[in-house]
């Protein structure tokens, strides 16, 4: 058995202490010139730092030994599978999972609830959000497969949900473009992106650069679109009250 | 404690499916010989648990930071502070933003270092800093956030087309990233503080909006990299 844990920690330990003190520098300038904390405030805000140092070195390095080189040996290998239809179940069934449990999302099931004061149930979000990236991530093995341009799916998309603010309450035309992160999780930008740079790579006629890139793009656009079309649905009720009330 | 067990369940439940996923498919049709699926599974446990300790230090000692920093700034009732320092915190976060490491160290790596990775993060977190100010004049001005959104995305399709076509995906996915961990819960703070000094409690849905706008930060500056490179 081969298998590497710290190889090249070095190096993560490094880039965590360059993503890290630029954040410290400022707060200590922040300390000193406003805040003037007392120490005990000071040793919280010291212990979070510390935490966060070593959190992101361990999923760093967690991502550099195993999330990257496996997803992209993945994706080679799943790149190579004789039935490509395969491949669009595949990446339906990643996305829809990929959301399905992300916390993130039960925070904006709540935001939606409240500002609809219930009238779109969270389960509703929910599975729009799921079959939303879940259809985003099978596009994009598609994009791959047929080599078609980024374009043809981004700018439709963006274009719909610019017209799509002219008839959704305003509520949700805010929570709408907030959530395009809220699929985009810890697993999507490092696994499974590393996977599709794999299946392009092994694709004939199919730059990595080029066509493996661009599925989180596709996945940031999926939620934007859910939650305009819940905010149309939920503002065709709203004016019906209206009319009932004159 | 009841926050150290919610965060760990946090994690759990965003590393857990995809990594069941992936083991179904191992076993059905993707046959890695066992030590490499070994090592997927080794990397999965060591992302949990680094997200596990960094979220609990955001928690701990980050997010109050921001918060901090936030009502410092919104009291000194100076657009001149407010504006320097919440471009700042923008580019101080995503520097710091976990997602945002990872994607530029895969765009490195696949463009065989042509795009570097400290190049491309600078960019992005330009942009996001750019834009979180922009965001804090919106909310001092009120500006309608539609307009800004659309005049963004119209800067975003113009300048895509003069920029070589490997930049767009890459433009994307970063605007995509950069809506962390790290920076929801710093640009949220940092704006809600600045909302409710500047104008009353009934701002408080101002707050809302904010990532939105951030996200198209770095769109636009790794297209303008793009421009510069092409």
């Amino acid at each position: 058995m081969n298998i590497h844990i710290f190889h090249g920690f070095g190096d993560v330990l490094r880039d965590v202490t360059m993503a890290l003190s630029p954040l410290l520098i400022l707060f200590l300038f922040f300390h000193f010139f406003f805040l003037k904390l007392p120490l005990r405030r000071l040793i919280d805000i010291g212990v979070g730092f510390l935490l966060s140092y070593f959190g992101l070195a361990f999923f760093l390095q967690g991502v550099h030994i195993g999330f990257l080189p496996i997803g992209e040996i993945m994706g080679e290998k799943l790149g190579t599978f004789p039935h490509e239809w395969v491949l669009v179940i595949v990446g339906f069934i990643l996305g829809f999972f990929a959301v399905y449990a992300e916390p993130a999302v039960a925070v904006l099931n709540r935001q939606v609830e409240k500002v609809s004061a219930g009238y779109i149930p969270q389960k509703l979000l929910l599975y729009t959000l799921s079959i939303g990236v879940g259809l985003a991530v099978a596009l994009s093995m598609l994009r791959i497969i047929y080599g078609i341009s980024l374009w043809y799916f981004i700018l439709p998309g963006y274009i719909i949900a610019l017209i799509m603010i002219n008839y959704s309450s305003k509520a949700f035309t805010l929570i709408a473009f907030d959530s395009g992160g809220v699929a985009t999780g810890p697993m999507t930008a490092t696994f499974i992106l590393a996977m599709f740079v794999g299946i392009a790579s092994v694709t004939e006629g199919r730059d990595p650069l080029l066509d493996g890139f661009g599925m989180v793009a596709l996945v940031a656009l999926a939620p934007i679109l859910s939650v305009l079309t819940l905010g149309i649905l939920f503002g065709r009720k709203e004016k019906r009250q209206d009319g009932d009330l004159e | 404690m009841e926050n150290i067990k919610e965060t760990i369940m946090e994690v759990i439940y965003s590393v857990l499916p995809i990594t069941l996923v992936v083991t179904a498919l191992q076993f059905t049709i993707i046959w890695l010989p066992m030590e490499t699926f070994i090592q997927f599974l080794v990397g999965a446990v060591m992302v949990s648990i680094g997200l596990i300790l960094f979220l609990l230090g955001v928690n701990v000692g980050l997010q109050p930071v921001g918060e901090m920093i936030g009502s410092a700034l919104s009291k000194t009732r100076s657009l001149w502070l407010i504006l320097f320092f919440a471009f700042v915190l923008g580019v101080v976060v995503t520097v710091a933003e976990p997602d945002v490491r990872v994607l530029a160290t895969q765009i490195d790596q696949v463009s065989n270092g042509e795009i570097p990775q400290s190049i491309l993060i600078m960019s992005v977190a330009l942009g996001v800093g750019i834009f979180v100010a922009l965001a804090m004049l919106r909310i001092i001005f009120s500006i309608k956030i539609v307009y800004l959104l659309t005049i963004g995305y119209g800067l975003v399709f113009l300048l895509a087309a003069f920029t070589p076509p490997i930049f767009v995906p890459i433009s994307f996915d970063s605007g995509g990233v950069t809506t962390g961990p790290l920076t929801v819960p710093f640009i949220l703070s940092l704006g809600l503080g600045v909302a409710s000094v500047l104008r009353g409690k009934s701002a408080s849905r101002d707050g809302f909006g904010l990532v939105g706008l951030a996200s198209i930060g770095p769109i636009l500056s790794v297209l303008i990299l793009g421009v510069i490179y092409g």
